[in-house]
């Protein structure tokens, strides 16, 4: 039913003058609310002066019961939260402790700046309505409310629209409401474990995936690995300024936004425009509409189009025009033109081609007709781009596309004060193998790596194909450990598939890389690729099939971490030994406890080293006694020791850990369990 | 068809006159308003409106006592009242709940949006009936 002309017109007024009313009553009732955040201050000064009396706390606690009914209808909706939290704080019986002064200090702080900081009339104009209406909206998640309530006011400044949830489980419902446009999420959630990660698989797996940017502390366990592993954007440690976290999620709203196809629609007829940029724009595409072809060029060259559609009559210039001139010049040679027709006059479909169109759709418009015409034209768009920037064998970034993108990802780091790190695969005897094999199992072996790659790194991460064997890896926000973990696992994959050639013969295949990270081991592409590659090199030489990292001068040692074994079933210590050797770690094997004891204790010990993975359960000497032999021989102090225990051997484990053991894993254990317990050890 | 009747309970200004307006302006709603819980209970009897706004926490009689004695009165017995309410601790809303209201609604409100939600919960009201 259509809406009546002058009820349209009432509404058009009520959007307006609603807001007026309250921004008028605002700036009547700010004195009062000012009064109130008063009593608030003198709240916590008597807190800190250990006088708060129940009649001012009393009063306080009406006081921000009152404000955060208040101020979000005003448009401060922060202050309203911020209000709540000291609400809470001062439903206390006696009162907030002592301790918590501090951080009721920030709050009122906090609520005082938003009070003095929305628009008075003379800044703004009265009818804007409330502040932050139309920012795309971003969702804080975190316990620790000083830190969510900064981060708000960032995002206030920046004209997000922030909102707050204290729990997983309120980011949840905030979630279910309204689909925020990017999330900043504090893993030190206060509640059991892994309910952030959880929050962050299902955030950035949903439908439609939200980008999630992470913050923990920087000794949580935690890691990037497996915040990437999840989906994450983005991870910042806790300690940087909340503008640094703010703009970086800025960043990955604006390079999502930017993935969106662009379309420019020419057409002299507003109706058609607003229905196309009606049945258009929920499909996820960037409609811009012209309805005057004088102003196309400039339209054009500022858009860069992925999609052109064109009316075909049009005063002035008309539709034909428009796409020979499109088509003369080589920066638009390759944009796909659809034209919009008003009748299948054979004549008219043989011009719009010879001009150099693609594609025509009949008027009137058809919404799912139009739709799958447009689909179409922007997956060929798509196809031919890839074809361009991709390797057409392996399907990763051709060398030049993933050059460019690996540029813009240092430079990102840069900006952003985060690692990154770069890595080098290059298959293992690759020549031999096609040679045994046939061109076609090699061709097979670099198109499976190429497809586990894309797999298992993606969102920021750049891979690329360098060379005839060889792959370049650069993944964001990830230390040289975290890379080389990841690079180790997917080496553990590869390991593990089978090739088949000609004549029936089957093989398997390894790769051998080099791991560098920036900016330690090197500020530009150049120089990381050198350290990645010398890195490389040593894996070659010492064996292929492992992953190493580069040293650089900032390094104490220049060699690879050396892990001792100490296991006396021979089948687990030769699977330990290749693990910890796929990581770029040398290794020494030892079997029996006495001998043990020998290799590592003593004043002049023959084997020094910077881990040691210990079997409790151990011939010649049981390794708990190997422990006390060690602690008591000062090697404990610069060795860490990784206990490996019966499972029910809780008396074990304490046993150990009382003797300096630093970490301990009960047996049966998955290998990659180990493996991160190892980095843990070695991560200083 | 004339203006629905609405009678809005609060004991702040601002929060009253903007809710006014927002009932007003948006809504269309006949809007008439108390500062006292003793105050509704007159307004009530005497200009029988078609629903009641209650603000929970007010000095003088609180929302809920409000709401107890209007439902002891045959009089006021039938018109639905939405309590308008501060507090978010689920508990508290859990307990409000509890004493037969019709709905609630959450301060700070949206003055864009506030009418569609009483009208929301006024039909959810009437259904269940």
């Amino acid at each position: 039913m259509p809406v009546p002309r002058d009820a349209a017109e009432s509404a058009t007024a009520v959007m307006t003058s609603v807001p007026a009313a309250v921004q008028a009553i605002f700036q009547r009732s700010r004195g009062e609310l000012s009064r109130r955040v008063g009593t608030l201050e003198e709240m916590v000064a008597a807190i800190v002066e250990g006088g708060l009396d129940e009649s001012l706390r009393a009063s306080a606690e009406r006081d921000a019961h009152k404000l955060a009914g208040s101020l979000g209808m005003f448009g401060l909706p922060l202050g309203s939260e911020l209000a709540r939290d000291l609400e809470h704080a001062l439903a206390v019986p006696g009162g907030p402790a002592m301790a918590e002064a501090p951080r009721l200090a920030e709050l009122v702080l906090m609520l005082r700046s938003q009070l003095d900081e929305a628009p008075s009339p003379t800044q703004d104009d009265a009818h804007a309505g409330p502040p932050q209406s139309d920012g795309r909206a971003l969702l804080v998640v975190s316990v620790d409310s000083v830190l969510a309530g900064q981060l708000c006011v960032e995002a206030l400044r920046r004209h997000l629209r922030p909102r707050r949830a204290a729990s997983a489980a309120a980011a949840r419902a905030f979630v279910a409401v309204e689909a925020p446009d990017a999330v900043v999420l504090d893993l030190d959630l206060a509640e059991a474990d892994g309910e952030g990660l959880e929050l962050l698989t299902d955030l950035a797996g949903g439908e439609p995936p939200v980008p999630v940017v992470v913050l923990a502390s920087s000794d949580a366990l935690v890691d990037r690995v497996e915040v990437v592993r999840r989906g994450g954007r983005g991870f910042i440690q806790r300690t940087q300024s909340v503008g640094h976290v703010i703009e970086a999620v800025t960043e990955t709203m604006e390079r999502r936004d930017r993935v969106k196809p662009r379309l420019l629609v020419v057409d002299d007829d507003p109706a058609i425009l607003q229905a196309l940029v009606a049945l258009l724009t929920p499909l996820g595409l960037e409609v811009t509409t012209l309805a005057d072809p004088q102003r196309f060029w400039e339209q054009l060259v500022a858009i860069a189009p992925d999609l052109l559609v064109l009316d075909l009559d049009m005063p002035d210039l008309d539709g034909i025009d428009l796409c020979r001139a499109v088509r003369a010049d080589v920066r638009f040679g390759q944009l796909a033109v659809l034209f919009l027709t008003a009748v299948g006059d054979p004549l008219d479909v043989q011009r719009i081609f010879e001009a150099g169109a693609d594609d025509y759709v009949n008027k009137p418009i058809v919404g799912p007709a139009l739709v799958t015409r447009i689909q179409n034209r922007l997956e060929r768009v798509r196809l031919y781009r890839e074809l361009a920037e991709h390797d057409s064998l392996t399907g990763v970034g051709s060398r030049r596309a993933s050059t460019a993108a690996l540029e813009r990802l240092i430079a990102m780091a840069a900006r952003f004060d985060q690692p990154l790190s770069i890595a080098l695969i290059n298959l293992d005897h690759f020549n031999a193998f096609n040679d045994r094999l046939g061109h076609a199992a090699g061709d097979d072996a670099l198109r499976r790596l190429g497809s586990m790659l894309t797999a298992a790194f993606r969102g920021e991460d750049v891979i690329g194909r360098w060379s005839g064997q060889e792959f370049a890896l650069g993944t964001y926000g990830m230390t040289r450990d975290d890379g080389m973990q990841r690079v180790a696992e997917l080496l553990e994959s590869f390991r593990a598939e089978q090739f088949s050639g000609r004549d029936g013969r089957h093989a398997q295949m390894s790769f051998s890389a080099g791991v560098a990270e920036f900016p330690r081991d090197g500020q530009n592409l150049h120089d990381l690729y050198t350290a990645a590659d010398e890195a490389l090199h040593r894996a070659k030489a010492e064996g292929r099939d492992r992953v190493v990292a580069a040293c650089s001068p900032l390094d104490a040692t220049a060699q690879q971490p050396h892990v001792v074994v100490v296991e006396d079933d021979a089948v687990l210590a030769s699977l330990l030994v290749e693990s910890l050797e796929t990581r770029g770690h040398r290794t020494h094997w030892v079997n029996d406890g006495q001998d043990a004891v020998a290799a590592l204790a003593g004043a002049h010990p023959l084997v020094v080293c910077d881990l040691i993975v210990l079997d409790v359960d151990l011939p010649g000497l049981d390794g708990l006694s190997v422990l006390r032999r060690l602690a008591e021989d000062g090697v404990l102090r610069h060795t860490r020791v990784i206990v490996l225990t019966a499972r029910a051997g809780e008396r074990e484990v304490l046993e150990a850990l009382e003797l300096g053991a630093y970490d301990h894993v009960a047996k049966p254990f998955s290998v990659p369990v180990l493996m991160q317990r190892v980095r843990l050890a070695m991560t200083r | 068809m004339s203006a629905r009747h609405i009678l809005l309970v609060d004991d702040e200004d601002d929060i009253r006159e903007i809710a006014t307006i927002s009932l007003e302006a948006v809504g269309g709603w006949r809007v008439s308003s108390a500062s006292s819980g003793t105050e509704a209970i007159v307004k009530a009897i005497a200009g029988r409106p078609d629903a009641i706004l209650l603000d929970v926490m007010m000095p003088d009689i609180d929302g809920p006592t409000t709401f107890k004695r209007l439902q002891d009165d045959p009089q006021t017995r039938d018109i639905p009242v939405i309590f308008l309410t501060a507090k978010a601790h689920t508990a508290d809303r859990e307990r409000l709940e509890q004493t037969g209201v019709a709905g609630m609604l959450t301060k700070p409100f949206d003055p864009m949006t506030l009418s569609a939600q009483v009208t929301a919960i006024l039909t959810a009201d009437a259904q269940g009936e």
